[in-house]
């Protein structure tokens, strides 16, 4: 579910906004990222659970078994970075709007797991368990909403072409973790979750916009055809 | 080789963070349970009861129990049964000396597998039974829980 909508943005961006011959190279980059990224979540959450990825190979294929969320994102970042390292921003920006909707897929995906559910609330749209009287927060589907929203956007900005070079990867990683961040209190928890990564992600994202901006106003791309 | 040095580095890496396990043979036998006993227990708790079923031999119980042993550790005032099924002393009690050593949850075996089909579930591991106090099932998860699902379902049986 989260792969599907990452498809359908590259192939509507690749009529109006990625440069023509490399839609098909996000679009790889993309599956490589997220395949690396599960794995290393997978064997960061193995590991942390105190399991030995080498002596339990097939424990790495349960990935419901946890994923690490830090260790995944750095991971699928860094694969980007290598594989796009001969055009980054070109890569990364054309990938911003498609690895939000993937997350906003990903997200989704608690329709099928039967997962959405957060805190309880009395708000008219809370939703209740199967045979429960306790209403809560479809926590997962806020995420996915404001995800997908904030894809579309950047892929408007984009298509516009008014985003210097790096403010659309650094837009999108800051407000997928804002968007998490945001929506952490609403998701029962066993402990306080992953909340410092986000705040990074948070930081890491505003601080490569202003730097992405500075850098195109000391550096003023050149107009096509100029 | 020089190409593989990383790889060989990481793999040396991965193998030294497995966790520490205790000795089996520091693990008591686990005592026999019987659908009759646990559905006493049930009756009786005045607590919001989880059972969890699993299996040594099951490799998606290997990947859900961290989980478990964090929750029955960080969860106050739920009491946590694990049900050992179709499966020998021997390798039930090196699973929980790998995984549960120290956390507060009660262990019986059945080796028949009959418990959880008595309790309403089917034959199949891992599963995860969640109970308000007095014995009303609340909720069965079938297959790996995930942090989400339990944590949800904790919330939920200590509301009622």
């Amino acid at each position: 579910m989260a792969m599907v909508p990452v498809y359908l943005v590259l192939y509507w961006e690749a009529r109006r906004g990625n440069a023509a011959s490399c839609t098909r190279d996000l679009w790889d980059i993309a599956l490589s990222a997220a395949a690396t990224g599960l794995l290393v979540g997978r064997l960061g959450a193995m590991v942390a659970g105190g399991v030995n990825p080498i002596t339990h190979p097939a424990d790495i294929l349960i990935v419901r078994g946890g994923v690490a969320t830090g260790p995944a994102v750095m991971a699928a970042l860094a694969t980007v970075a290598w594989l796009g390292r001969s055009q980054l921003w070109v890569i990364a920006d054309g990938l911003s709007a498609a690895a939000l909707a993937g997350l906003a897929g990903w997200h989704s995906g608690c329709l099928v797991r039967g997962t959405c559910l957060g805190t309880p609330s009395d708000l008219p749209w809370a939703v209740a368990q199967n045979g429960s009287a306790i209403t809560r927060h479809p926590v997962e589907i806020y995420t996915a909403i404001a995800l997908i929203a904030g894809a579309g956007v950047i892929a408007g900005l984009r298509f516009r072409g008014r985003l210097a070079p790096g403010v659309a990867t650094g837009s999108a990683l800051a407000y997928a973790a804002a968007i998490r961040l945001a929506t952490e209190p609403l998701r029962p928890s066993l402990g306080p979750g992953p909340i410092g990564w986000y705040a990074v992600g948070v930081a890491v994202g505003a601080a490569l916009v202003v730097w992405a901006i500075r850098r195109s106003v000391a550096r003023p791309v050149a107009e096509p055809g100029a | 080789m020089r190409r593989f040095l990383p790889i060989l580095m990481l793999m040396l890496a991965l193998a030294a963070c497995g966790g520490e396990s205790a000795d089996p043979s520091d693990i008591p036998e686990l005592p026999v349970g019987t659908a009759a006993g646990i559905q006493a227990i049930l009756a009786d708790s005045t607590q919001p009861v989880v059972i969890n079923v699993w299996a040594s031999w099951c490799i998606p119980c290997r990947s859900e129990a961290p989980l478990l042993e964090r929750a029955a550790a960080a969860t106050t005032g739920v009491r946590f049964i694990g049900l050992n099924v179709q499966d020998e002393q021997e390798g039930a009690r090196g699973f929980i000396a790998e995984f549960f050593p120290d956390a507060p949850i009660e262990h019986y075996i059945d080796e028949s597998g009959d418990i959880p089909v008595a309790l309403g579930g089917t034959r199949g591991v891992p599963m995860t039974f969640f109970y308000a106090p007095g014995g009303e099932l609340v909720a069965l998860h079938a297959g790996v829980i995930d942090e989400r699902t339990l944590a949800l379902q904790l919330d939920e049986i200590r509301s009622r």
